[in-house]
C-alpha cells in the first residue's frame, strides 16, 4: 500500500473518530449536568407544596424556595399565582436566621396562615398552611 | 474596583466547557478539511483555509461575546450546532460551486461562500438574541398577534411569491429571496406554547366522554388550536409544502403531550393525521405521486423515482465507514447524481462519504440539541417557557428526523431542510434564531454568592 492511500485512510478515520470524540465529550458534559442537578441546593431551605387550587399552579405542584420568595400574580414573582383573588405582589416568604417568615405585601384579599389573616411578619413553621385566594399551600422541610 | 463590578456592566463568566468543546469542533473540522484536500488533490492540502478559519473565528467570537455578556447560558448548544454547521460547510465546499451562484456587485459567490455568509449571519443572530433577550413576555403576551402575523406572511407569499420547483414558498425582497414558512415554525411554537400552557388544566381535566371510557377535551377549548392548525396545514398543503405540514403537526402533538400528558389524545391525533393524509392523497395528485414514489421508486427510475434511487445508491456505496470526503458522488455525464443534493439530500451525500458511522454521529448531534432543549425546558420557571423551549428544540429535532427518514426512504420524501447542514438562507437564519432563543432561555440567573467560609483566625478582615 502506498503511503498516500494510507494517509487518506488514516485521516478519514481520524475525522470520523473526532466526530465521536466530540459526542463523547458532550455526553460527559450532559451526564455531569444531570448529576449536578440531582445535587442542586435548590429547595434546601424549604419547599412550598400546593394542596388545593382552582387555577394555576395546580394542586400537587412543588416549589423549591429561595431565601426570599415572592408570591403573586405578577409574572416576576418567584411563585406565580394565577388566582383571581391574588394581588400582583401578594406576599413574601423570607428565611431569616433559622426559620421562615411570611409577610403580606398589602394585598387586597389578604394572606391566611392556618386560616388566620397575617399582619406584619409572622413566623411560618414547617407544616403550616398558607392560603392566598383559592390557592392553599403547605410549607415543607427542604430536601437535604 | 474594576469596571466589571459597576452596575450595568456584567461580570464576564468563564465558559470553559464551551471553549473545550469548541476546540474539539475545530480539530474535527480541520481533520475533515484535510481529508477532503488529501482526497481531492492527492497531497496534504487544506481546502479553502480562509473559509474554515473565518467560520471557526465566528464561533470563537460568539463564544467571547457570551463570555463578556456574563450570562450563565447553556454551554453545549453552541459547539454542537457549530459542528453541524461546519459539516455543512465542508459539504458545501466539496460539492460543485456552481449549484448556487449569487452575484453581489462584481463578485460572484459560489455555494461554499454563500453558505459561509449565511452561517455567519445565523451565528450573529443567535449571539444577539442570546445576549439581548431576557424576558419572554413579548412572545407570550401577543400570541394571537404572532399567529396572525405568521399566517399573514404565509398568505402574502402565496399571493406575491414566486414558484420554485412547483411549490410557491419563496418571497422575493429585491435581490434576496426568503421562505417565510421557515419563520412560521418559530411563530407557531410560540403560539402553541402560550395557548397550551394557558389551557393545559382544562385540556387535561375537563373531559367530555365520547364512547365508553374514551374522553376528549371539551370542544370550545380545542377549537382555537384546531382552527389554527387546520389553517396552517391548509395553506401549507395548498402551497404543496408537505414537509412543513408534517413538521407543524408532529411538533404540535409533542407539545400537546408535554402539556397534558394524555397518551389518548396523542393517539387520536396520530389517527386523525393518518385519516387526513389518506384523504389528501385521494384528493391531491401531488400527494399521491409522493406516496407512489415512496412505495416504489423503481416504477419510474429516471423520472420521479430518480432522486430517491440515487440517494439509496449513495447510502449503499457509503457502507459503514464511507468513501471519504471528496471520494463519493461520481458525476453522471457531468451532472450530479442526486438533484437538489445541497438542500434536500445532504444526508445522502454525507452517508456516502462518511458512511453509516458519520451519519449516526450527525444524528447524535441533533439528539444532543433535543436533549439539551428538553433539559432547558425542565429547568424553566413556568409552563409557557418550558413548552416554548421544548417546542423550539423539537422543531430542530423533528425536522432532522423527517428529512433523514425521507432520504432513507422510511417515509415519503418531503422537501424540508436538514437543520444547519442544508444550504438555504432562511432555514439557517431561523435555526440561528431558535438557538439564540434556547440560549437566552437557558439563563440560570446571576451566580449565587459563595457560601461564607468560617474564618480561620479570629482577627481577620473587617467585620
Amino acid at each position: 500500500m502506498d503511503p498516500l492511500t494510507l494517509a487518506v485512510w488514516a485521516i478519514r478515520l481520524a475525522f470520523l473518530a473526532s466526530l465521536y470524540l466530540f459526542l463523547a465529550l458532550v455526553v460527559r458534559a450532559l451526564l455531569r449536568d444531570i448529576r449536578a442537578a440531582s445535587r442542586d441546593p435548590a429547595g434546601a431551605l424549604g419547599r412550598l407544596v400546593v394542596i388545593a387550587s382552582a387555577s394555576l399552579p395546580t394542586a400537587g405542584s412543588v416549589f423549591p424556595l429561595d431565601a426570599v420568595t415572592t408570591l403573586g400574580r405578577d409574572l416576576g414573582s418567584s411563585v406565580v399565582l394565577d388566582d383571581p383573588f391574588s394581588s400582583a405582589r401578594h406576599a413574601v416568604l423570607t428565611y431569616r436566621g433559622r426559620g421562615w417568615y411570611v409577610e403580606d405585601l398589602g394585598s387586597t384579599n389578604g394572606t391566611l396562615v392556618n386560616g388566620v389573616p397575617v399582619a406584619g411578619a409572622l413566623p411560618l413553621g414547617f407544616g403550616d398552611e398558607l392560603q392566598i385566594g383559592d390557592v392553599r399551600m403547605r410549607l415543607e422541610r427542604g430536601l437535604r | 474596583m474594576t469596571a466589571a463590578t459597576l452596575p450595568g456592566f456584567p461580570r464576564p463568566i468563564v465558559r470553559r466547557r464551551e471553549l473545550g468543546l469548541l476546540l474539539a469542533v475545530a480539530a474535527a473540522l480541520a481533520l475533515g478539511n484535510l481529508s477532503l484536500g488529501l482526497t481531492r488533490a492527492g497531497s496534504l492540502t487544506v481546502v479553502d483555509p480562509a473559509g474554515l478559519l473565518i467560520y471557526l473565528g465566528a464561533l470563537v467570537a460568539v463564544h467571547l461575546a457570551l463570555v463578556t455578556a456574563g450570562r450563565r447560558v447553556d454551554e453545549v448548544l453552541l459547539p454542537t450546532v457549530g459542528l453541524l454547521g461546519g459539516i455543512g460547510l465542508l459539504l458545501a465546499e466539496r460539492l460543485p460551486q456552481d449549484l448556487v451562484v449569487q452575484r453581489v456587485g462584481s463578485t460572484v459567490l459560489g455555494l461554499a461562500s454563500l453558505q459561509l455568509v449565511w452561517l455567519i449571519l445565523a451565528l450573529v443572530i443567535a449571539a444577539v438574541v442570546a445576549i439581548t433577550v431576557r424576558s419572554d413576555r413579548w412572545l407570550r403576551l401577543y400570541k394571537y398577534t404572532w399567529a396572525a402575523a405568521g399566517l399573514g406572511l404565509l398568505a402574502l407569499t402565496f399571493v406575491l411569491g414566486t414558484d420554485v420547483n412547483g411549490t410557491r414558498l419563496t418571497l422575493d425582497f429585491g435581490p434576496v429571496s426568503g421562505q417565510p414558512s421557515e419563520l412560521l415554525k418559530v411563530i407557531l411554537v410560540v403560539f402553541f406554547a402560550a395557548y397550551l400552557a394557558e389551557n393545559r388544566v382544562l385540556l387535561a381535566d375537563a373531559r367530555v366522554r365520547v364512547v365508553g371510557r374514551l374522553t376528549v377535551p371539551p370542544a370550545p377549548y380545542l377549537l382555537p388550536a384546531g382552527l389554527m392548525l387546520a389553517l396552517a396545514l391548509g395553506i401549507v398543503v395548498i402551497q404543496k409544502d408537505l414537509g412543513a405540514a408534517l413538521l407543524f403537526y408532529a411538533v404540535f402533538l409533542c407539545l400537546f403531550y408535554l402539556a397534558t400528558g394524555s397518551k389518548v389524545d396523542v393517539a387520536l391525533g396520530i389517527g386523525l393525521f393518518l385519516v387526513g393524509f389518506v384523504l389528501l392523497a385521494l384528493v391531491f395528485p401531488h400527494v399521491r405521486d409522493r406516496v407512489a414514489t415512496w412505495l416504489d421508486p423503481w416504477s419510474d427510475p429516471l423520472g420521479t423515482g430518480f432522486q430517491t434511487i440515487q440517494a439509496l445508491h449513495a447510502f449503499a456505496r457509503g457502507g459503514l465507514l464511507g468513501t471519504g470526503l471528496g471520494a463519493g458522488l461520481p458525476t453522471i455525464g457531468g451532472q450530479l447524481p442526486i438533484p437538489a443534493v445541497h438542500t434536500d439530500f445532504p444526508l445522502a451525500a454525507l452517508g456516502e462519504e462518511l458512511g453509516m458511522a458519520g451519519v449516526l454521529a450527525i444524528l447524535g448531534c441533533y439528539l444532543v440539541v433535543v436533549a439539551r432543549g428538553l433539559r432547558i425546558a425542565a429547568a424553566a420557571a413556568d409552563d409557557v417557557r418550558a413548552l416554548l423551549c421544548a417546542g423550539l428544540a423539537l422543531v430542530i429535532g423533528v425536522q432532522a428526523a423527517i428529512i433523514a427518514a425521507g432520504n432513507l426512504k422510511l417515509i415519503p420524501l418531503t422537501g424540508i431542510t436538514l437543520p444547519f447542514i442544508s444550504y438555504g438562507g432562511s432555514s439557517l437564519l431561523v435555526n440561528g434564531l431558535i438557538v439564540g432563543l434556547l440560549l437566552a432561555f437557558s439563563d440560570r440567573g446571576p451566580l449565587p454568592p459563595r457560601e461564607p467560609r468560617r474564618a480561620r483566625r479570629p482577627a481577620g478582615g473587617p467585620g
